[in-house]
């Protein structure tokens, strides 16, 4: 038989539930929960994501990732583009240090708050900055075959090998274009905050028969072919190709180790910023971080990531060439990059 | 027939709406980008200046892109309407049942992206590709297809051929052949007669077919992309890399009108000329 509720049982009942509802407040928004929109590279950039972060991470916390996939051009033209809305589309977003740095500039990135990440007191010192989470990293080099190339480079400057250019055997790539003036900079008189003596220097490549790959994966099958025997690339991407069979070696150029970092920020205007920071926080934890070294030869941001040696060896440098590296002048970047791509699409390829 | 006008009017209405919404509006957006201003580092500056405008005008570099749009355009709407015509006619002069099959085969790689059948092309002309597998076969050496111009026309004219020959195809179907064998039977010899009868009655095909050719190829992008390599360049993918990798949008935009009104004045002027030369 049905017991009727008298008045002051359910005012008992009503107080205690509104207790428990206020006690689990604080908790339920400290654990975030619902999705999170992370604009990223696609491929296995994201694979790993989804299989190292999102799922073993996120989703058992309620935190469902959708993934926007594109280059990171798109994400900036993007982030730019709704710059005025109140909400954007993307609540993370994947970007190289210098596009996340100029997005910072142009108003697109929220400034991180690290308390709500733990673990960023892990992050690497040397890559840490306020509008974005270092993910991974690694090191400029130069890729060479050692079957053909029988004394191994120490410089950029053995690129500009006239009888190696002659027969097309050295190559750089259209789309480092960047990178490509800067290492000629750096051997002739330039620094990370003066590219300009990197035109003259190329242009004498140039004359030499240099030739031009559109892309990073032109440049390896022109090695895995032995087309090409030498060029500028970064270590992570010569790790992983000497793991797909193609023939190079990697030597350090001793003009120094200029460091590329790939970081994810926080769209200002996110519309989950709670999830975004879990999302954030996610990336730097081991796992992942051991993952993408094991999986894409990057090394780890976070210090607490326990390498193994033998991995950390292959992937990473010495502690000599670490005290030693170079980090890109990111506001001379923004400001010179558009003339940079405009002389290189102009005047070397021309 | 439509009678009253209104209802003319109203049956406009719906695709002039969307025209305008989703072409015009779009456009006179892009114009007012293209009177920006691009500073490095803070991308678009509201301003109303013609320095983009001058600096296409002016700079050789963006000159040398242009013409190498239009002769490739002129070149590929050439080829396609030389192959083509052949192939329309014998598709609109073949049975019912074989036309059938004939159709489906012309229309058969279009199921297939720009992009996709590019990467085909990619296959074929490596250094170790088929071509160059066939060269070695032969005996003779190997040659160097991959990256440039010859890729690109090539890559073009296998996208734009379908179309070409859909085109002419379908006025083709409304000659009477009957006007041809006249010809004949008044003693013209089978050139004479195709220049004389079936080519002028065929010209709005003929235009209709060579514009569509030429706009599909002054926009082309997968192709001289994928195909060209780092050197080439086209007009399609020098906008694109202006808006999307330097984020240079007012300079961009500026590219993408002046492609459109180069365009556009082609068309127009191949139009008249072809107008007048066959309405005497």
């Amino acid at each position: 038989m049905a017991k009727r509720m008298t008045r002051r049982e359910f005012n008992t009942a009503l107080a205690a539930g509104v207790a428990l509802g206020a006690s689990g407040l604080p908790h339920a928004r400290a654990a975030a929960s619902g999705p999170v929109v992370v604009g990223t590279w696609g491929g296995d950039y994201q694979n790993l994501l989804q299989k190292y972060v999102a799922e073993p991470l996120l989703a058992p916390k309620g935190i469902e990732v959708i993934y926007d996939t594109a280059n990171d051009t798109v994400r900036k033209t993007k982030l730019m583009a709704e710059k005025r809305l109140p909400r954007g589309s993307m609540d993370v977003v994947a970007l190289t240090a210098s596009g996340a740095y100029e997005m910072w500039k142009n108003g697109t990135l929220e400034e991180l708050d690290s308390s709500r990440m733990p673990n960023s007191k892990y992050v690497l010192t040397k890559l840490r900055n306020k509008y974005s989470v270092p993910h991974i990293y690694t090191g400029r080099v130069i890729l060479y075959n050692a079957s053909k190339i029988k004394t191994k480079p120490t410089s950029y400057a053995d690129l500009w090998n006239a009888e190696l250019c002659k027969d097309g055997r050295v190559g750089v790539i259209d789309i480092q274009y960047q990178t490509t003036i800067e290492s000629a900079a750096m051997i002739n008189g330039g620094s990370l905050t003066n590219y300009e003596p990197g035109k003259a220097k190329l242009l004498e490549l140039k004359k030499m028969g240099v030739k031009i790959y559109p892309t990073n994966e032109a440049m390896a099958q022109a090695l895995k072919t032995e087309e090409c025997w030498m060029c500028i690339m970064w270590k992570a991407r010569g790790v992983m190709w000497q793991n797909a069979g193609i023939p190079v070696e990697i030597a350090n150029p001793k003009e120094g180790i200029v460091l590329y970092v790939s970081e994810m920020s926080m769209a200002k205007n996110a519309k989950n910023k709670d999830t975004a920071y879990a999302y954030l926080d996610a990336i730097l934890d081991p796992q992942p971080q051991k993952e993408f070294a094991k999986n894409m030869g990057y090394n780890p941001t976070a210090s607490n990531a326990g390498l193994a040696p033998d991995m950390a060896s292959r992937i990473g440098f010495d502690a000599a060439t670490e005290e030693r590296f170079l980090v890109q002048d990111q506001e001379y970047l923004a400001q010179n990059d558009p003339q940079l791509q405009e002389w290189w699409n102009k005047v070397f390829k021309a | 027939m439509i009678r009253r006008r209104s209802t003319g009017i109203a049956l406009m209405l719906p695709a002039s709406a969307l025209v305008v919404l989703f072409l015009a509006l779009p456009l006179l957006l892009l114009f007012r980008y293209s009177l920006n201003r691009f500073v490095p580092g803070q991308f678009m500056v509201d301003a109303l200046t013609l320095e983009n405008y001058v600096k296409v005008a002016t700079d050789p570099y963006y000159a040398s892109v242009l013409k190498t749009t239009v002769l490739m355009a002129v070149g590929v709407t050439a080829a396609c309407l030389v192959a083509g015509f052949p192939a329309a006619l014998y598709l609109c002069r073949a049975s019912v049942k074989f036309k059938a099959m004939l159709i489906l085969a012309v229309i058969l790689p279009l199921f297939v992206g720009n992009a996709v059948r590019a990467a085909g092309w990619m296959v074929a002309f490596g250094q170790k590709g088929i071509v160059n597998y066939l060269l070695a076969f032969f005996g003779a050496s190997p040659a160097t297809l991959m990256y440039t111009p010859a890729a690109v026309f090539v890559g073009i004219i296998s996208v734009n051929l379908p179309f070409v020959v859909l085109t002419l195809q379908s006025v083709l179907e409304g000659i009477d052949p009957t006007a041809e064998e006249a010809a004949l039977s008044l003693g013209a010899t089978p050139l004479e007669a195709w220049r004389l009868v079936t080519l002028p009655l065929a010209i709005p095909g003929v235009l209709a077919a060579g514009v569509l050719c030429f706009i599909l190829t002054m926009n082309a992008y997968a192709t001289p992309v994928l195909l060209g390599g780092p050197r080439f360049q086209m007009m399609a993918p020098v906008v694109a890399n202006e808006v999307l990798n330097q984020n240079n949008w007012p300079f961009g935009a500026a590219l993408s009108f002046v492609l459109m009104v180069v365009t556009l004045a082609l068309t127009a002027i191949a139009n008249v000329f072809v107008i007048r030369r066959y309405s005497r």
